[in-house]
């Protein structure tokens, strides 16, 4: 083989991977997301359906900790050292741009997609 | 196939993902922060170049003026002019005399709804330290006569309240003021879109100035979204709703909005939001809305060319007429 025969296999190869990596890019933004945020930084991103079962999922942050858990999709907080325990309150969340925050933990759990159907909320 | 024309042509292809890449990573992929400060959660959204730059400009921006604002903080300078009232003036920073004025502005454009001096009232009711109460009739009538807006007294750089147990609350002005000056660092910058939701106000920005944006209004009896709005870029949207903070007592819900012609939380509608071009007016004016109700909201937004979407008790939607043609009803 010579030399430029191995040039074009290996661009091929890094091509296809390219293409591979946008493909993957572009398909991950179209699914639901459960985003958890702990002092503003990113604590857990997982992909989540309406059959999605998960938790309960410990999130700590330098204030204090709270208890997750995803039940058919829907998301909520069960359990928190907070005091006002507005995070437990404020119930379940399924739809993207949905979001509980837990402002004296400062931990905000939200739910992010491409197929939003708002930019934001206003409340 | 020639071997030189099949290199040419997978160099060729090569080279050409690789601007389509650094222009996905500039205009796809946002930056996203978090903060908190002011007593809420401030979500800044920037899509563009220089992302990292402008989150640093605009978080500093926000823990600058945090610091001068914040009531909670005992050195903040607001604090200060409250620990001082009847004593003596405080010598403050520019951003604390521009609010000021803009907050005697917003008394005088709302015929004394919006008043930064009803925190004597709120505390009275425990919204400033959930000790929740209802006063008595007499308590609340002591309570007023501390809220009188002249006895602010703005002297070039100083501050003073004229009497004891007097003090200014800035929690209805400062997000839509800090917006304000966001906007500012935006605009200089010129990122391609941002959105900013600042503990609900929001501000949305496209280099484009007829991008729409779809903003959303928190359904006030539950997590869902009520109405959707479709905006162009360059606007504030502020809401007010009695959901935020309350109790209730024997069935009866008491919200943290104080009406300052009776002494009482606000009990005409549920929810208030206003749209408007500066956001220190739209943070004033929903609470403004908010209090007034429904038909003197409407007319209210029309005089001073601010829009209005009201929400009362039994989820009927109010807006202004303005509005009719892009905001969309959701499920109630």
């Amino acid at each position: 083989m010579k030399i430029g025969d191995k040039f074009v296999i290996v661009l091929i190869i890094v091509s296809l991977l390219f293409g591979i990596f946008i493909q993957y890019v572009l398909r991950r933004n179209q699914e639901k997301l459960l985003v958890i945020l702990s002092d503003g930084e990113l604590f857990m991103k997982v992909p989540i359906s309406d059959s999605t079962n998960l938790g309960p999922i410990l999130v700590k942050s330098k204030e204090g900790f709270l208890y997750v858990i995803v039940n058919k999709g829907k998301v909520k907080v069960i359990e928190s050292t907070c005091k006002d325990k507005l995070c437990i309150k404020q119930g379940e969340i399924s739809k993207v741009g949905e979001s509980i925050v837990c402002l004296p933990n400062r931990i905000s759990i939200s739910i992010v997609g491409t197929d939003k159907y708002v930019d934001t909320t206003s409340y | 196939m020639n071997r030189k024309v099949l290199i040419f042509l997978t160099v060729a292809i090569f080279i050409l993902l690789i601007p389509f890449l650094i222009f996905y990573y500039v205009n796809y992929q946002n930056l996203h922060r978090e903060i908190y400060s002011m007593d809420t959660i401030i979500k800044i959204d920037i899509w563009g170049i220089n992302k990292e730059k402008i989150a640093y400009e605009i978080e500093k921006e926000i823990n600058y003026l945090a610091s001068l604002f914040d009531d909670y903080n005992p050195n903040s300078e607001v604090s200060k002019i409250n620990e001082n009232a009847g004593i003596k003036p405080i010598k403050v920073s520019d951003d604390t005399i521009e609010i000021l004025k803009k907050a005697k502005e917003m008394y005088e454009k709302t015929g004394g709804i919006f008043n930064i001096m009803i925190a004597p009232v709120s505390k009275l009711w425990g919204f400033k330290d959930e000790s929740y109460k209802v006063p008595t009739l007499n308590e609340i009538k002591q309570a007023l006569t501390l809220t009188d807006i002249n006895d602010l007294v703005i002297n070039s750089n100083e501050v003073f309240l004229k009497k004891k147990d007097e003090a200014i609350d800035l929690g209805g002005i400062a997000k839509g003021y800090t917006l304000d000056k966001i906007k500012e660092i935006i605009e200089k910058n010129k990122p391609t879109k941002v959105v900013v939701n600042m503990g609900g106000n929001v501000y949305i920005y496209n280099t484009d100035p007829n991008r729409i944006f779809k903003v959303g209004i928190k359904h006030p009896r539950s997590n869902g979204v009520i109405a959707i709005l479709e905006l162009k870029s360059g606007n504030f949207v502020a809401t007010s709703g009695d959901y935020e903070r309350f109790f209730e007592l024997d069935g009866v819900r008491y919200c943290h909005i104080i009406d300052p012609r009776n002494g009482s939380p606000a009990k005409a509608l549920i929810s208030a939001t206003a749209i408007t071009k500066q956001g220190y007016v739209g943070d004033a004016f929903s609470t403004a809305f908010f209090i007034l109700g429904k038909d003197k909201a409407l007319q209210l937004a029309l005089e001073v060319d601010a829009q209005a979407v009201l929400i009362d008790s039994s989820l009927n939607i109010y807006y202004s007429e303005s509005l009719a043609g892009s905001i969309e009803v959701e499920n109630r």
